[in-house]
């Protein structure tokens, strides 16, 4: 038997983890998951548990602290045979309805003023947001003192200046005014919002459309309504989308301002869902109320969104 | 460094890991500590008397105490959050009803009550109403803050009016104080002062919302219609329209700032007057709870301590009870912090001294007064909580004074309070 020489391989360096890691992540199969799973696993811990435990909630009899059982639609059923909740299904769309139509009119003209050379142009810019950065709660109770019955400065100005007759009105105390009073509160809340993120979409606008159509000889209404405005539709569905969204789950503005009063005639999703939810206990409806609209922003959210899609591409 | 014997290393690592696998630390490494979750008392003195007893409780006893404070409003979503999560305080402070409400997660603490009544006598009735629950006792009675009628003593002496001893007097010598620039302020919206009033009022005249059943609805009467056209009456000769849009701290404030002469509640609006030295608070003063046809009926708010049954530290927390309200020294000292707003809510105690520490006291012993929590005479099951967090009474007063037929706001209470008692 012929004894040969038996080549034995070197063993190959062993690559250091640096390396190891830097090739791994050269690698775009791994990478890109490596950058989401973050965000999924927070997207499932604070949105998808709290969302299926909403639902399952809402799907059941279940009350604070004791065995919950599943009784499918009933609570969504339930809840239109009861007048404060049928109050509250309108008072969220004329409330939302109101208040988006606003901010969007006003937000709208507030970005065109912003967007002119102005003196001071980025402290008045950095001013405009002051309500939407000041906490609702806290910037809502001075809102309170502003409608109080008794220490009312509205009040109290439209008297000294003749505009009203005493005593003034009851701001939070009469149905119409009592509205009014939260709608105005949102809006003044939710205007920076709509203002920054149209004016965000008006300086994008290339100049040469202006000088064009100023060439062509349209003034400045045209300029707006056949530039400006077919421009700008993508950023204001989205606006739109956002602030519909948030407008109808508003909560603080009316909690602290009127409590859903008088005779809940300003009661919103939120505020209903926290009297019935939390104060009394019924975890069950309280998560109805709270998903009762969301079929239908789910359905406006799609619409939007779709619309966006074909303006954009 | 001693060194390590195998048998001793062996003895540490199996001890280790017994504590490891059963979750539970050696007697030696337990710390006997509890904790203690309260509202923000209307008499903040309260609060910091209350610090102080945690402190000698420490001392006496080795039980280390943290007591907590939450805002009022937040109570319900912290003591649900609580419940949800089986984790937070050990003890928790409940206003009115909540024992009934969260009754399956309360520790039985019959035994403490009954050490308490044998030592301070019997439970007053509002505190029985609250804390008893289906035979068990679910929270320790603490104490209880009822409603008062309080007014404007320099005016009614200026108009030569007389104290009003009914619910009729009070239209009466409400036409005459607004008139003279200081109307009567009773809240009619959705807020729990509101129902404060309308309840006592309902009662006073002989109506009620559900019967002792719990499940009959009895707004629909004739007491109840007088009751609110009692209501019309006031609001359109004696009040202003503002009361519509009123908080809790509305008729305190008016009061306070010199609008108001009459008005119904506890003694914290004198009590607040005091203490900012307002110009006011000399002439705010009480007098007895008022009567109507029904009897002499007034709202109570007792309040109570109760043990969640996650606690780990049932027995430590029984021991705090038992010290903050057992031991008699200690519980007036924390009564007389409380300037007449915490008041003994144990019979023995009524002719308590806080009540002669100020002769503006003296409006609040309640001779023949019977005191009740919303709802009554129904027991207050979920369902009845229900109906008063729906603030269906105040709405149906609010329809009423603002134009809708007396008739037709009970009907649409009665179908509203229907709904919910069959749902």
């Amino acid at each position: 038997m012929a004894i040969g020489h038996v080549g034995v391989a070197a063993p190959r360096p062993r690559a250091s983890l640096h390396v190891r890691v830097r090739e791994l992540l050269d690698r775009e199969r791994f990478l890109g998951p490596a950058f989401v799973t973050p965000a999924l696993f927070l997207l499932l811990l604070l949105v998808a548990y709290p969302f299926v435990m909403a639902v399952y909630f809402a799907l059941s009899d279940s009350f604070i602290g004791r065995p919950s059982h599943f009784i499918g639609l009933k609570n969504f059923l339930a809840l239109w045979q009861s007048d404060a909740f049928r109050q509250t299904f309108q008072n969220a769309f004329v409330f939302t309805g109101i208040s988006v139509a606003l901010k969007l009119v006003l937000g709208v003209s507030l970005a065109l003023l912003l967007s002119r050379q102005l003196w001071w142009k980025r402290a008045i810019r950095g001013a405009v947001l002051l309500p939407w950065v000041i906490p609702t709660a806290l910037s809502t109770l001075g809102w309170v003192w502003m409608f109080d019955s008794l220490y009312s400065v509205v009040n109290w100005t439209g008297l000294a200046l003749g505009a009203l007759d005493p005593p003034g009105p009851n701001w939070l105390g009469q149905r119409y005014h009592a509205m009014a009073a939260v709608i105005t509160v949102n809006v003044w809340r939710g205007l920076p919002f709509f203002a920054i993120t149209i004016l965000a979409g008006l300086v994008s606008i290339p100049r040469e459309l202006y000088e064009a159509a100023e060439s062509d000889g349209a003034g400045p209404a045209s300029r707006f309504w056949y530039v400006t405005l077919p421009l700008l539709k993508p950023v204001l569905a989205i606006v739109i989308l956002f602030s519909t969204i948030f407008t109808f789950s508003d909560f603080n503005i009316v909690f602290v301002l009127t409590h859903g009063g008088p005779i809940n005639s300003t009661h919103l999703f939120a505020t209903l869902a926290r009297q019935i939810g939390l104060e009394t206990g019924r975890i069950g409806e309280g998560a109805a109320i709270s998903l009762y609209l969301f079929p239908v922003l789910v359905f406006v959210v799609w619409a939007q969104l779709r619309y966006v899609r074909r303006q954009v591409y | 460094m001693e060194p390590l014997s195998r048998r001793r290393f062996l003895a540490t690592s199996a001890g280790l890991a017994g504590v490891l696998a059963a979750g539970v630390p050696p007697a030696r490494g337990q710390q006997r500590e509890i904790s203690y979750l309260c509202w923000n008392n209307f008499a903040p003195a309260s609060d910091k008397k209350l610090a102080e007893i945690g402190q000698r409780f420490t001392k006496d006893t080795g039980i280390k105490i943290r007591i907590d404070h939450i805002a009022h409003s937040q109570q319900a979503a912290k003591y649900a959050s609580e419940v949800q999560s089986q984790a937070g305080h050990d003890l928790v402070e409940m206003r009115m009803h909540f024992p009934w409400l969260y009754e399956p997660q309360l520790v039985d603490v019959s035994d403490l009550v009954a050490e308490l009544e044998k030592k301070h006598g019997k439970v007053l009735s509002s505190g029985y109403e609250a804390a008893h629950v289906k035979g068990v006792w679910r929270a320790v009675p603490q104490y209880h803050a009822y409603f008062v009628p309080t007014y404007r003593e320099d005016l009614f002496k200026k108009a030569g009016l007389k104290i009003p001893d009914t619910w009729e007097d009070v239209y009466t010598v409400g036409r005459e104080l607004k008139k003279m620039g200081h109307p009567v302020g009773i809240p009619i919206s959705q807020n729990y002062d509101s129902i404060s009033t309308a309840g006592p009022v309902l009662w006073c005249f002989g109506a009620r919302e559900v019967e002792k059943d719990g499940t009959t609805v009895a707004i629909n009467s004739p007491q109840t219609a007088e009751a609110v056209e009692w209501y019309k009456r006031v609001y359109r000769d004696c009040m202003e329209p503002e009361v519509l849009s009123w908080t809790d701290a509305s008729n305190n404030q008016t009061m306070q700032a010199g609008k108001s002469g009459w008005i119904h509640n506890p003694v914290s609006t004198y009590v607040v007057a005091k203490k900012k030295k307002l110009v006011t608070a000399d002439a705010i003063n009480h007098h007895r709870s008022l009567a109507g046809p029904g009897g002499r009926h007034e709202t109570d708010v007792p309040r109570s301590i109760g043990i969640w049954k996650f606690s780990k530290h049932v027995e430590p927390a029984k021991e705090w009870i038992r010290y903050l309200l057992g031991k008699r020294e200690v519980y007036d000292e924390y009564v007389m912090s409380g300037d007449a707003f915490n008041l003994p809510v144990y019979t023995n105690l009524q002719d308590h001294a806080i009540l002669k520490s100020d002769p503006k006291y003296a409006g609040l012993k309640g001779e023949g007064v019977q005191y009740h929590i919303y709802g009554w005479p129904a027991p207050p099951s979920d369902r009845i909580q229900l109906i008063t967090n729906s603030f269906i009474l105040p709405n149906m007063i609010a329809k009423a004074v603002t134009g809708t037929p007396t008739r037709e706001a009970i009907v649409w209470a009665e179908n509203e309070m229907r709904k919910i008692l069959k749902g």
